[in-house]
This record gives structure tokens, sequence and C-alpha cells, in this order.
């Protein structure tokens, strides 16, 4: 195996662990702050890939469509995570953990059938704009275009968070939050306010991730319930709430994606699971995360 | 206690009579709300007395599917002989993995079940020259005894869940059982009163995997295939409906919540594709309206009627969140 081939691989695992991180960042930041792990995850995730399809049709025939479509999903699914979160979510914050995990279950196979109920059983396919439909080569090694501005993206969407959480007064609310929500509390901010904001937050970044995806393959049903688990992976790898943490999770689970499929393809995913079920029983909180939590 | 068991005895004339009354199609759905309620009973030993959700019990379930049709398909073993085997394999496989996932609680437990029984999954799903990959598994048809109509293996599965629920009855009425009802209370307190918790909760979990096992086995010549779906976490997550929606805290919740769910599947799924949809409605509406299930709401509204069919017991909430 030469090292251009080798290299290749490692481009095309970063491509899919960028993909990976923008659907766990906003699972990680959900879990970390309000404790619910949200099955509906990838469901608004795939919501957002068919927003995306949308807009891009509405739009055709102007040269920013393919651009603006994106974080237009992005802001779609937002709004469809706001509500349900206004309807649904914040019933339950008090509820047992299985109630909780149901709710967001139900919700997940509810959007799934409402997907196709809205966009039908047909895949959807967006044309790309010239400038990203040939390859490019880094060192020899071929790469589309497109994961270029994937990786970009990636870089533009974790650079964005780490400024949130660290400079912003809201962003450290949010890391206070993740640390202890009673004492958020008590000092006097109102918790299901902020709640509600992160919720929404994270399926923003759902619903960006989905438009991002759409130009690498055509939408298809049933592509959230692959992605979900592999983002549940991330996540316990990386740390619930650490957003180092699923960015390094998201890149190892890429990478070990990647390579595996070289000389074992069959146990690329066996592999993955033995090291989330490795990282739950050495270190629950993950490699990042931190294991104090109220 | 005389009147403890009238409502099972009932259940089970019940269970005899409706085959003669109901078309084979109903016999067909009669029969998987029976193997369905062993599997969300077994489910429920680790969920209602245990106080874990495990989220990939469907593992159990597949190795014994699997094993029995295995067996059947390639050895020509047969069936009676495959039972035993299929509750050994899943308690084998669970005590390995169940050996890790009692060392977490709560949310950890259920993604590391989630995770082994998606590891099951993976490695059924690509071993293609030992279990078919994703074409599963064909041809494995019920013993020659039971004939090729529904209502002789409908009676089998009758005797063998029957035979099942007793067992698990026993065992979550024993010290041992309440035992878990102690851990699931207050896993800390039980320790202190010298209790080896993590040995009990392995054991528990190994004894809710066989039985799931035991469902599995049942499944296969039912079916007369197994495929690789029976393993994942979706499949894992009809138990967990199957028993909220019957009532986690009695032990006939979750053969109700079977029965209900079954029915409602094969009702709905006949004339709409849309059953996922449905489902979801359902559930959300019975964790946001009857917390406690069907049987938790008949206990609430009519205390005398359900004060003979007793079983976990309502939790005192640990593992509750606080805000």
């Amino acid at each position: 195996m030469d090292i251009t081939s080798l290299f290749a691989q490692f481009l095309s695992g970063l491509t899919y662990g960028t993909i990976l991180f923008l659907v766990a960042a906003g699972l990680s930041l959900i879990f970390g702050v309000m404790n619910i792990l949200n099955f509906a995850h990838a469901a608004l995730w795939l919501m957002g890939a068919y927003f995306s399809w949308t807009f891009w049709s509405l739009m055709q025939g102007n040269s920013f469509a393919f651009w603006l479509s994106i974080p237009l999903a992005g802001f779609a699914a937002a709004a469809v995570g706001w509500l349900i979160e206004v309807v649904l979510i914040k019933r339950i914050y008090k509820r047992e953990l299985y109630e909780q995990l149901l709710i967001t279950y139900s919700l997940a196979l509810i959007l799934s059938d409402t997907i196709k109920l809205t966009w039908g059983v047909t895949n959807k396919l967006v044309v790309r704009p010239e400038m990203i439909q040939k390859p490019v080569f880094i060192f020899g090694a071929p790469l589309d275009s497109y994961f270029l501005f994937v990786i970009a993206a990636g870089a533009v969407v974790a650079t964005g968070l780490w400024w949130f959480l660290k400079y912003t007064r809201y962003g450290h609310i949010v890391k206070a939050a993740v640390f202890s929500r009673e004492m958020v509390g008590a000092l006097g901010i109102p918790i299901p306010r902020i709640f509600t904001w992160v919720f929404t937050l994270g399926i923003f970044l759902a619903g960006f991730a989905g438009g991002i995806q759409v130009p690498i393959g055509s939408v298809t049903l049933g592509m959230d319930t692959a992605i979900i688990i592999q983002a549940f992976c991330v996540v316990v790898i990386g740390g619930f709430g650490s957003l180092l943490g699923t960015l390094v999770g998201s890149l190892i689970v890429g990478e070990v994606m990647s390579f595996t499929i070289l000389f074992w393809p069959e146990g690329a995913m066996v592999l993955i699971f033995i090291i989330t079920a490795a990282i739950l029983i050495v270190r629950p909180w993950g490699l990042f995360g931190t294991p104090m939590r109220t | 206690m005389k009147n403890r068991y009238l409502f099972a005895v009932i259940l089970f004339l019940l269970a005899i009579v409706l085959p003669f009354v109901v078309t084979e199609f109903w016999v067909h759905v009669l029969t998987e709300i029976l193997i369905l309620a062993l599997f969300a009973a077994s489910f429920n030993m680790i969920f209602g007395y245990m106080g874990q959700l495990s989220f990939g019990h469907a593992a159990y379930y597949g190795v014994g599917a699997y094993t029995t049709g295995l067996l059947m398909v390639k050895a020509n073993v047969p069936m009676l002989v495959c039972l035993p085997l299929s509750m050994f394999s899943a308690g084998l496989c669970a005590a390995v993995l169940g050996y890790f996932c009692v060392k977490l609680r709560g949310i950890y437990f259920a993604i590391l079940t989630m995770a082994f029984g998606q590891l099951v999954y993976y490695i059924i799903f690509q071993w293609y020259s030992f279990t078919g990959g994703d074409n599963g598994l064909q041809g494995i048809v019920p013993p020659d005894f039971l004939g090729r109509a529904a209502n002789p293996y409908y009676f089998f599965t009758l005797i063998v869940v029957t035979v099942g629920l007793i067992a698990l009855w026993i065992i979550s009425e024993s010290p041992f059982g309440y035992t878990m009802r102690a851990i699931r209370d207050n896993a800390e307190r039980t320790e202190f009163i010298g209790i080896n918790v993590q040995r009990y909760m392995h054991l528990n979990f190994i004894i809710a995997a066989v039985f799931a096992g035991l469902a599995g086995a049942l499944w296969g010549p039912f079916n007369r295939s197994v495929a690789p779906d029976l393993t994942n976490w979706q499949h894992s997550g009809m138990p967990v409906f199957m028993t909220v929606i019957g009532g986690p805290f009695s032990f006939l919740g979750p053969l109700f919540g079977s029965a209900i769910y079954t029915f409602l599947m094969a009702l709905v799924t006949s004339f709409t594709e849309y059953w996922p949809l449905v489902s979801g409605v359902i559930i959300i509406l019975v964790v946001l309206l009857m917390p406690g299930g069907l049987l938790g709401l008949l206990n609430e509204k009519f205390p005398s009627l359900m004060r003979k069919v007793t079983g976990a017991g309502e939790t005192n909430g640990q593992g509750r969140q606080e805000l």
C-alpha cells in the first residue's frame, strides 16, 4: 500500500468524521445540558437534508441556490426543533430516564414517517455547481472537491461553537449547566428558557449537517437510522457535553471506519461498537467528558 | 391469596378458547402476541424488577432465534432439543456481555446494552458464511407433529410461553426477586446489608436473557425464517414499548402490552404503511397521559380489582432526574 492511497483513505475518513461531528455536536450539546438522549436527532438531520433539497429546488437557476439552501435547512430544522421542544420536550424534563428516551424514540418514528409523507419515497438529488464537480488532487490523492467545503464547514462550526462556549455569556451558562443545572438555576438563570435555546441550537446544527449531506449523494429514507447509532458512538467516545470530545470522537470513528474498510470491511462497524463499549466500561463519561454530573 | 391467580387462570382459559373462534390470521397474531409477551416479560426482569433500562435486549432474543434456526437448518436438530440450547446460548452471551453492563447504571447501562446489541447485530449481519448475513435463514419449519396449520403451533407456543412465564413469576416472587426490588429501590443500602449487588444484577441479566432466548427460539419456526433485524436496536425498542404500554410495575403488564401492541400493529398495518407514525403517537400519549401503563391506570381507578394482580410494585422513583 503506497502512501498516496493511505492519504486518500485518511482524507475520506476525515470527511466522514466531519459529517459525524456535525451531527453529533448537537446531540452532545443537548445531552450535556439537558440530560436528554435525543433519538430524534438523526430524523431531524434527515429532515434538514430534505429541507435543503426543497429550498434548492425552489431557488433553482440562481447561482447562490446551492450554497444558500444549506444554512436555510438549518434554520428550517431549528424551527421544527423549537416547536418540538416547546410542545413536547418541556413536559418531560422531570420525568424518568426511560420516559424521556421513549418520547424522543417515538419522535424519531413520527418524524421519519412525516418525512415519508411530505417528500415521498423517491430519492432526492441536487445538481452541484460547476466549480465543485471535478475532484481536486492533494499530494496526488484525489478528493471530491465538495469534501473540502465539508471539512471547512466542520472547522467553522467547531470554531464557532468553541468561541460561543468560551467567550459569550450564554456560552458560559451552557457550560455551567453541563456541570450543574441545579446550581445554574439557583443563581437565577431561567433554566427552561436556556433548555429551549440549547435544543433549538442543537437541532439547527443537525439541520445544517443534513443540508451539507445532500450534495454528497442522494437523500434517501432510512439514512437517519444508520447514522444515529454512529452519532451515539461518537458522543459516548468523546464524552457527553464536551465539544472537544465530540470532535475527537468523530475523527476516531471516521478514521477507524475508513482504515478498517481497507483490510477488514466486514469488521468496520463491529470495531466501532467494541471501541464504544470499551470506553463505556472503562470511562463511562467518555474521553473528554466530566464524571461529575448532578 | 386464593384469588391471586384467578386473573391469570382466566387469561389462560381465554388463550385456549380464542383460537377456535377467530380466523387463521388472528391465530398467527395470537402466536406472535405470546412470543413477544415472553420477550417483554423477560425484558421486564431487568426493567421493572431491577430498575435498569436495557436497550439491547433483542440481542439475546436474536441469539436464541439464530441458535434454533441454525441448528434446525444446518444440523437437522429437533426443535424440542433446540429450545433449551437457545436458552443456553442466549444465557452464555448474556453472561459475557452482562458482566460489563451491570457495572453501569442509568443512561450508561442503556447505552452499553444498546452498543452490545448493535455489536451482536453487526456480527450476525456481516457473517455471511455462517448466519446468511442480511438474507437471514430460510426454511425453518416446525416439527412434523405440529403439522402446517396455525393452531397446533399456537398451542405449542402457549405451553412453552406459559411454562416460561410461570418460571419467571416464581423467580420474581422468590427471595431473589425481592432482592432485585431492593436493588432497584436502593442499591447502596442493599450493598450495605451484605448483598453483592453486581453479582445479583448479573445473574438477573442472565435469567432475563435466557427467557428472551426462549422467546426468540419460538420465533424462527413460527415465521419460517430468521433475519438479523431481530437483533437490532429498533427491535430492542419493542419490549420497552410493550412494557410501558402494559405497565412496568406489574408482572402481567408486559403481557397486556404485548397483546395491545401486537394487536394494534396487525390491525394498523393491514390498511396503512405508517405504523411507525401511529405507534409513535401511541407511545407519546401513553407516556404523557398514563405513566404507569394500562395496569397502572387500572390500579389507580379500581384499586380493589387490581390488588389481586400483584407484581413488581411501584418504585420509589430511584433514577428520577433532578432538574
